[in-house]
């Protein structure tokens, strides 16, 4: 899969990416590296444990992420997540919002493991 | 080559990290930092060698807003940009960011041209600013180095033509300068900035250029000058101030004005008898005063052709009573308040011992060989001696500190905070529960103390506290000193000092007190250290009695004599063991002379029950040897409460035990006062 195909694949603008980050060699090179970030583990480790503080910050760098590498799904995603979280306990219930940020990741990981077959 | 900037990334997320440092590191050097406290950290270590800081806003720890408040307290945001970069778009988010002196603010999601064209901007913004500040700064030292030395040279020139060595105009100076500070200090009313003073001073020093167009046969006339010739010399003040203010172009210079007032009305009095202009009280500049107050003076204690020099008291008097002419009467309390100052300054800068002259001409050469050059020449041997510094706290094994109050952050040498298992960097060092573990919160409060009363004059502290260095406690001499601001002379800005571990030289000299106590034979008590401790017991007793209890084993020297010396001093060592058997911890046993001992034990209202037991344990068989011992008892309260008076009783008791055939106790009472003594030197 060439990353042009991975944007396409997960519903995302190549273009806009290759604008803002130069070069596509750096783009894969990092879609390479987001498995390894730990963000979204944290994430689902501090909401189990009530964490908020710790969840607002792990949901707030997930965001960051997912917008600097174009991956827009999540970054919508985690976005809403981040918001509810940001005034500490959630008001209500967060789980169909956690729900929709964790398919998203899922997809966008599932799909980077097309790219590095590639 | 030249050198490539530095840029610090701040952000807790690796990711965002390297991909900022893939961007830009072809044209920068980068550093960078997981959190504020390593970024202030970073920056601390780097200080201006960081020429910009990418800052990320949400982290754990300290978080960008506490980074850029803590660059505010430290100052270092003058001299270092920041970039702040977040996901977050409010604007109560961004206001904040500039608020807190931000340069830039990048949203997320950033792109590539955009980053590398900012950061590019920014600091080639801040390289001409400061080259720009380097410049600024040169030209105000070039204009005062011309200043100083036009004035030195006309000043020069007048005292040259007056026969004087120029010390004249170095007595002035230094007294106006002295008057100055006084008046300052005691009231407001003339607006005196420590600028304006300086330029007063430096103006002083042309108080009478107008004597260059007074004939000379006047000016050194060695008798009293005639009307006219006094006419003529009054009008070197008119004239000096024409001078100055002939000069062309420099009407608006600050200097040439108060120069001016200073030719012009420095012979003015205070009741508006004086000439040229017959100014009265306030309308007389108040640098013309200060001048006339000090010329006066230096004219009355220095030899002139017309006059001898008058001693420092005699001119004081005179002046004083108004015989010299009038003043405002706050300059003469400023005179009286500077008055012992003034004598000092003006006899070191005479003649024999013309320091201060030569330091002034040494100081004038300085800034004209171009010494003080731009400041990025001092911040690079600032830059050396932070790298000095730290070299030689990591081989002192010393836990060495430093800690800014501004930016409330604590930092410890890296051997030091290896040593005691805490983090190089403290942040907020009064809550943090890690150094209290180490520090505990009531010791680390009367240090606080300690450092809350040191001033900028008396800046060093020293103490001894007991830190738990990884769970053991042990002993450290704590010595520090407080670092002063010259603008804030009220609170101090830094400590800086260092933790030395003692442990083993107080445990070695708490070893030897007790051996300078003991009984090198039976590791009792001597008999100067018991008398110590009974007199603390005596004084710190609550109604409790005691008793005294002197004794020696019979036919000891017999003992000696049929055995040896050594088995003599077994049998002293096994009395010993049975005496420290048999008294309570808190009760005293020592041994007093040869074979005499004493106890000093805490007892009932009725003794006797405890003293027969102790006589009875002591009396037995050692080897072929049958100790017996003869025993003298006194009482405290009863037979006294003064250690010399209990010694004495128990040992007339014990004389008088021996005297009724020994191996037995005696109570001390009436009936045996003023027996013989075995040993109390009262009676010897």
């Amino acid at each position: 899969m060439t990353v042009q195909q991975y944007y396409a694949a997960i519903g995302a603008d190549y273009n806009e990416v290759i604008r803002r980050l130069g070069n596509e060699d750096r783009i894969r090179r990092f879609l390479l590296k987001f498995p390894a970030d730990q963000s979204f583990s944290i994430l689902c480790h501090s909401l189990a444990e009530n964490q908020y503080e710790e969840a607002f910050r792990a949901a707030h760098s997930l965001k960051g992420i997912s917008m600097n590498l174009g991956l827009t799904p999540l970054a919508e995603s985690s976005s809403a997540v981040t918001e509810a979280l940001r005034a500490g306990p959630p008001s209500e219930d967060i789980g169909p919002l956690f729900a929709q940020l964790e398919g998203d990741y899922n997809t966008i990981l599932a799909a980077i493991q097309g790219l590095s077959q590639a | 080559m030249e050198k490539r900037n530095r840029i610090l990334i701040v952000d807790d997320t690796e990711m965002n990290r390297s991909l900022l440092a893939d961007i830009l590191s072809a044209e920068y050097d980068i550093l960078e930092a997981r959190d504020g406290i390593e970024a202030i950290a970073l920056l601390g270590k780097y200080h201006t060698n960081i020429s910009l800081v990418l800052l990320d806003i949400v982290m754990p720890r300290m978080d960008g807003f506490e980074v850029l408040t803590i660059m505010n307290k430290s100052g270092w945001i003058h001299s270092i940009p920041v970039i702040t970069i977040s996901a977050e778009t409010s604007s109560s988010y961004i206001d904040h960011a500039y608020d807190l002196g931000a340069t830039d603010y990048i949203n997320r999601p950033f792109d590539e041209k955009t980053v590398q064209r900012r950061v590019c901007n920014t600091i080639m913004l801040y390289t001409k600013q400061k080259n720009l500040e380097g410049m600024v700064t040169e030209q105000i030292l070039e204009k005062e180095r011309y200043n100083f030395l036009m004035v030195e040279i006309l000043s020069n020139i007048v005292e040259f033509r007056n026969g004087e060595s120029g010390l004249h105009v170095l007595h002035i100076r230094v007294i106006t300068e002295l008057l100055l500070k006084k008046l300052v200090a005691r009231t407001s009313r003339y607006n005196l900035t420590s600028s304006k003073i300086a330029l007063i001073v430096n103006a002083s020093a042309l108080h009478d250029i107008g004597k260059i167009s007074i004939p000379e046969d006047i000016l050194n006339k060695p008798g009293r000058l005639t009307d006219e010739e006094f006419a003529i010399m009054k009008t070197h003040c008119a004239i000096g101030a024409q001078i100055l203010q002939n000069a062309p172009n420099l009407q608006e210079e600050e200097l040439i004005r108060v120069a001016h007032d200073i030719c012009r009305w420095h012979h003015e009095r205070y009741d508006g008898r004086g000439y040229p202009d017959g100014l009265k009280g306030e309308d007389i500049p108040i640098a013309a005063q200060v001048v006339s107050l000090a010329d006066v003076y230096d004219a009355l204690t220095s030899k002139r052709v017309y006059k001898p020099a008058y001693s420092h008291e005699e001119s004081m008097r005179m002046i004083l009573r108004g015989e010299c002419g009038a003043f405002n009467p706050i300059l003469l309390e400023c005179l009286v308040d500077a008055g012992s100052h003034i004598e000092e300054e003006v006899r070191v800068n005479s003649p024999s011992g013309m320091s201060s002259m030569e330091i002034q001409s040494i100081a004038t050469e300085l800034i004209a060989s171009n010494e003080l050059r731009a400041s990025n020449r001092t911040l690079a041997l600032l830059d050396q001696e932070r790298i000095k510094y730290r070299f030689f706290a990591s081989m002192s094994q010393e836990v060495q500190f430093e800690y800014n109050i501004h930016s409330d952050l604590l930092e410890v040498s890296e051997w030091g905070a290896r040593y005691l298992a805490l983090p190089e960097l403290i942040a907020h060092p009064k809550q943090s529960k890690q150094l209290q573990k180490v520090f505990p919160a009531a010791d680390f409060q009367s240090f606080i103390c300690l450092l809350r009363g040191t001033t900028p004059t008396d800046p060093i502290v020293s103490g001894s506290y007991c830190l738990s260095v990884q769970g053991e406690p042990r002993w450290f001499k704590v010595v520090a000193r407080t670092l002063w601001d010259s603008e804030d002379r009220a609170n101090y800005s830094t400590v800086i000092g260092k933790f030395i571990d003692i442990h083993e030289e107080q445990l070695e000299l708490a070893n030897l007190r007790q051996l300078a106590a003991q009984d090198s034979l039976t590791s009792l008590y001597n008999h100067r250290a018991a008398r110590e401790a009974i007199e603390a017991k005596i004084a710190a007793n609550e109604g409790k009695n005691f008793a005294m209890i002197l004794f020696d084993v019979d036919y000891f020297k017999s003992a000696n004599d049929q055995f040896g010396h050594i088995f003599g001093d077994e049998v002293l060592k096994y009395v010993a063991q049975r005496m420290r058997q048999n008294i309570r911890q808190g009760d005293i046993a020592a041994r007093v002379g040869g074979d005499e001992f004493l106890i000093f034990a805490e007892c009932q209202s009725d003794a006797m029950p405890q003293i027969q037991r102790v006589f009875h344990t002591l009396t037995g068989q050692y080897k072929d040897f049958q100790i017996s011992i003869s025993m003298g008892i006194s009482l405290c309260p009863e037979n006294g409460e003064a250690y010399e008076r209990l010694f004495h009783c128990a040992d007339q008791a014990l004389y008088s035990a021996k005297k009724s055939g020994r191996n037995q106790y005696r109570l001390y009472d009436k009936s045996i006062q003023g027996f013989l003594s075995v040993l109390s030197p009262m009676d010897n």
